[in-house]
């Protein structure tokens, strides 16, 4: 049963994939204007260099087969293209230096603030009507509420301007002499702390008040009852029995929310000018850089559909009903 | 305690993390003096370090520190010594020699001779010859436009250059000489185009680019080969900017020298707290903003201007009397910036000519010439064309605030006259193709009425006053003005020997243009830049009345730098090892030189080489810890439940 589960799931994510490589190419093909008449713009530029540039990014051919028949092609052999801004630089260079610092700073960003976000969220809602709980939840709410771009903002203003603790900007100090590698660690940690303060921030207010509410519905069912019935200490209730029943709303979030990594990834990174994806597709939509957008949005919709297919995954394993 | 075996397998993860903890310092590699940096903030990217793919602003600051042009530009904008030492011109003005300076060396140690030069020049009438566009259209023309017949070297240190045209452009080509013994064995097709140009660069120019991460940041080190004075900066860095607040905190903060492209009210706010170590300056850019209309002359089906009164000189003249440029400066741009009036931007002080009779603003004036021309109101207050038809032109802008602002101002105007005005942005790319007329391939249908946009001008006027002639309706013209005497004043202008007379000819083109109204010149934006001076003195403006330090013409205004923190040494200990070059051996001399001559060795073990494998540590670490921890609170549950 489990096996035909997988293989169900595993399929739903190859042909999602497939739709989305189509939708990539057509979506475009559908903005108006056409990426070489920037060139027009200018005096000196002759109708022949403006064919010539046509012809060299394949713009000449027509959309229907040609293009999609080349686009579909060349992916399949793991080429995106090449970038238009940057002169002919292939597009998984230009990608392979962007993903790891979002994958750095988004994937510890999660997971500090799964781990806060949970226990605070667990405890608040255990402990519910504290005075932890009403800090914690109140401030879990203003953040939740702050978008990154002012917390980002607010942060840098605070810890890199007014006390100096901090560098405002980039992932490491370019040019720098390192006297080693713990130095150079020191750099980029320095650099990483408040772009990673503000992602987690953000996440942590969001994850506490949905596993608070979480945990809070649990507390009123059968099987808590029956754990206190049987005298097992409140801690051991919390953890073994009402904790695994509210993590699973958690692990659709924490899903979902890998989605929405780009949107917070631009904001975050422009604010303190991280190299990350984010930048990059700022960069690449204001130069209309289809190449590059192409493979930024081929990589996030593939890393959604690989984090719906893990959270579905994971389901198995937190609730067995989904098994059968 | 017997632990489960989960929990002997958390223990030995831990611990393998924390011994590659220990390890990583352990292998650090030794260092050296810190080097003296210069950091420079922009919002541009640069786009790449081949200098026949160079755009944007940016892109040639890298070109002209990477390499020299033939002659350079002086402070003024002047010509000086560059990759020749001197040039002198035949009596008919059509062969120019010039010499190279002996002895001259690329940064990578090979002499640099004029076959370099010949071999660049050639390559770009090849260029010409075989339809490849360098420098998306503006690098061919210096060589173009100067009228270049054929290019030999009949020795290393003499190059002749035999032209068409007997005028100066030659002196102001700016074209990077290259080596040519690595660009020759190039595929010439791909050195136009796909060829990167790995770093670290070769080149003849004050600084080399020894490191570049597309979309963020290139670092140049000093070449200890260049030939004239040596940049008081051991390297310089220039970082790109996605958001410009965060470079002003970064300048505020000392992480920045230069800060290029500030905004009006941060200007105003660091303008306004003088003493401290950030100056402000306020350049003019030569660019200018333009109100253009559409004045092609023949019917298109389905496309076109929406009136033939776009085609009507008195028409286009009239509605210049209802546009108020200087409440377009004060209000859009709280003063910075300039009323505009030619296409030739005062930034280019010695072609700019300010037209007779300029227009004040006068909407009674307006109404009164729109009458008199034949375009009366009907009874509900809207203006006729001659058709009958009530006017309503479409304004279109690319992008930015500003130029919605001035759009939103000059409908309101061209209302007060009767004329209904639809305003709205338009995509760059989109609106670049509703411009293109018939005459474009693939042939356009140039539905527009007005559009606002802008153009940036080199240090000669001719790119710019080019735009306008009848030849480039279908390329870069996107007015579609036809003036067959604006043509041939061009064609004289580019063969003029005389200076006087050129300057001549340059003045009544601008008059042309104004009066005739293709293009109402709306202004000229401010370049706003601020920098500091604790670490850098020296800094000069280029050009010196109306110029910034940085972002001109040529490398000049970064040799000209000068350490701040040794003010009174610097300058003499500079200008000794730029005379006495490796013979004077100053510390900065020894920091750049001692290692090699090639640029290769000598870039210090900067952190970036080893980022992925720093990278790859804190993934390591991190997943084993995470993995760690989980698999030791499973080992806890299951004891607890044994």
């Amino acid at each position: 049963m489990s096996g035909r589960y997988l293989l169900n799931k595993i399929l739903q994510a190859i042909v999602t994939i497939v739709l989305l490589v189509l939708l990539n190419f057509l979506l475009f093909r559908m903005m108006p204007g056409s990426p070489e008449r920037i060139l027009g713009r200018n005096p000196n530029v002759s109708a022949e260099a403006i064919a010539a540039t046509r012809e060299r990014w394949g713009l000449d051919k027509p959309v229907l087969p040609d293009q999609l028949v080349a686009y579909v092609s060349s992916i399949a052999q793991g080429d995106l293209g090449f970038s238009f801004v940057y002169r002919g630089l292939p597009v998984t260079d230009v990608l392979a230096d962007r993903i790891w610092p979002t994958v750095i700073l988004f994937g510890l960003g999660e997971i500090i603030a799964i781990i806060v976000g949970v226990s605070l969220g667990a405890y608040t809602g255990w402990r519910r009507g504290g005075v932890i709980d009403h800090v914690g939840n109140g401030a879990s709410l203003v953040l939740y509420a702050t978008p990154y771009f002012l917390l980002g903002m607010f942060l840098l203003l605070v810890f890199a301007v007014g006390l100096g603790w901090f560098p405002t900007y980039g992932m490491y100090t370019v040019g720098a002499t390192y006297s080693g590698y713990l130095d150079q660690f020191t750099d980029f940690a320095a650099h990483l702390a408040l772009p990673l303060a503000t992602v987690a921030l953000g996440l942590i207010g969001q994850y506490s008040i949905v596993m608070r509410s979480s945990i809070v519905d649990t507390l009123g069912d059968e099987y808590v009852t029956t754990a206190r019935a049987k005298g097992l200490p409140e801690r051991q209730i919390l953890r073994q029995h009402a904790l695994p029943n509210a993590m699973l709303p958690m692990a659709t979030l924490i899903a979902i929310n890998l989605g929405y990594v780009v949107a917070g990834a631009i904001t975050v990174e422009v604010v303190f000018n991280w190299p990350g994806l984010g930048t990059l597709t700022v960069d690449a939509l204001s130069a209309r850089d289809y190449p590059v957008l192409q493979g930024i949005f081929l990589v996030l919709s593939v890393s959604v559909v690989v984090a719906n297919l893990l959270a579905d995954l994971a389901y198995q394993y937190l609730d067995p009903r989904v098994k059968a | 305690m017997r632990l489960p075996l989960r929990g002997r397998i958390a223990i030995v993860t831990a611990s393998a993390g924390l011994v590659l903890a220990l390890l990583l310092p352990a292998a650090a590699p030794a260092t050296a003096a810190d080097p003296l940096i210069l950091r420079v903030g922009t919002t541009d990217t640069v786009s790449t370090l081949n200098p026949w793919g160079v755009i944007l602003v940016v892109d040639y600051e890298i070109l002209t520190l990477n390499y020299d042009t033939l002659v350079g530009f002086g402070p003024n904008v002047d010509p000086v010594p560059g990759f020749a030492e001197s040039w002198t011109k035949s009596p008919d003005g059509l062969t120019w020699t010039f010499k190279i300076r002996p002895g001259m060396k690329w940064s990578d140690g090979q002499p640099a001779t004029s076959e370099d030069a010949r071999w660049t020049i050639q390559y770009v009438l090849d260029s010409v010859k075989a339809g490849r566009t360098l420098g998306g259209g503006y690098q061919e023309p210096y060589i173009t436009n100067a009228g270049v017949t054929g290019v030999s070297a009949p020795d290393p240190t003499t190059l002749v250059v035999t032209t068409k045209f007997n005028n100066p452009l030659l002196l102001q080509s700016y074209v990077g000489i290259l080596p040519a013994h690595i660009w020759s064995k190039l595929d010439p097709e791909k050195a136009a185009s796909s060829f990167q140009n790995p770093t670290p660069n070769v080149g003849t120019g004050p600084y080399q680019v020894v490191e570049y991460k597309p979309g963020q940041f290139v670092r140049l080190q000093r070449n200890p080969n260049y030939w004239g004075k040596q940049g008081a900066a051991d390297q310089i860095v220039i970082t790109t900017f996605k958001n410009q607040d965060t470079m002003i905190q970064a300048l505020k903060r000392g992480e920045l020298d230069y800060a290029r492209d500030v905004p009006a009210t941060q200007f105003d706010q660091l303008k306004s707290n003088p003493g401290g170590p950030i100056v402000t300056v306020e350049g003019i850019s030569n660019t200018f903003y333009e109100l253009a209309f559409n004045c092609y002359n023949k019917p298109i089906p389905g496309g076109g201007a929406s009136t033939k009164a776009l085609q009507d000189p008195a028409f286009r003249d009239a509605l210049g009397y209802a546009i108020d440029k200087q409440a377009i400066v004060d209000k859009v741009f709280q003063g910075h910036a300039h009323v505009g009036s030619t296409q030739v931007t005062p930034f280019q002080a010695g072609w700019h000519v300010e037209p007779t009779n300029l227009r004040t603003f006068d909407i009674a004036q307006a109404k009164a010439k729109l009458d008199a021309a034949g375009y009366p109101l009907d009874s509900s207050g809207r203006r006729l064309d001659k058709e009958g038809k009530q006017i309503t032109l479409r304004l279109n802008w690319p992008g930015a605030t500003e130029e919605a602002q001035a759009a939103q101002l000059i409908s309101s105007w061209f209302g007060q006259l009767g004329i209904k005005v639809n305003a709205s942005p338009s995509d760059s790319a989109k609106l670049a193709d509703a411009i293109l007329p018939p005459e474009a391939d693939p042939p356009g249908k140039a539905n527009y009425d007005m559009f606002i946009w802008d153009w940036v001008g080199d240090p000669d006027p001719t790119s710019l006053l080019k735009v306008f002639t009848t030849k480039e309706i279908g390329a870069s013209s996107d007015s579609n003005w036809s003036y067959p005497q604006y043509d041939t004043l061009f064609d004289q202008q580019l063969a003029e020997s005389d200076d006087a007379a050129r300057h001549a000819e340059v003045g009544q083109m601008q008059q042309m243009v104004y009066d005739q109204a293709p293009y109402h010149i709306l202004y000229y934006p401010s370049q706003l830049d601020a920098y500091r001076t604790d670490r850098f003195g020296g800094w000069q403006n280029q050009p010196s009345q109306n110029g910034t330090p940085l972002f001109q013409f040529g490398p000049i205004d970064y040799t000209l730098l000068t350490d701040a923190s040794a003010p009174v040494a610097t300058a003499s200990a500079s200008a000794a090892a730029s005379a006495a070059a490796s013979a004077a051996p100053s510390e900065a001399a020894i920091a750049t030189a001692a290692p090699s001559p090639s640029q290769a060795p000598s870039a210090p073990a900067s952190g970036s080489g080893s980022t992925p494998l720093l990278l790859a540590g804190v993934v390591l670490l991190v997943a084993a810890a995470a993995i760690g921890l989980f698999m030791l609170r499973r080992g806890r549950q299951s004891a607890e439940e044994e």
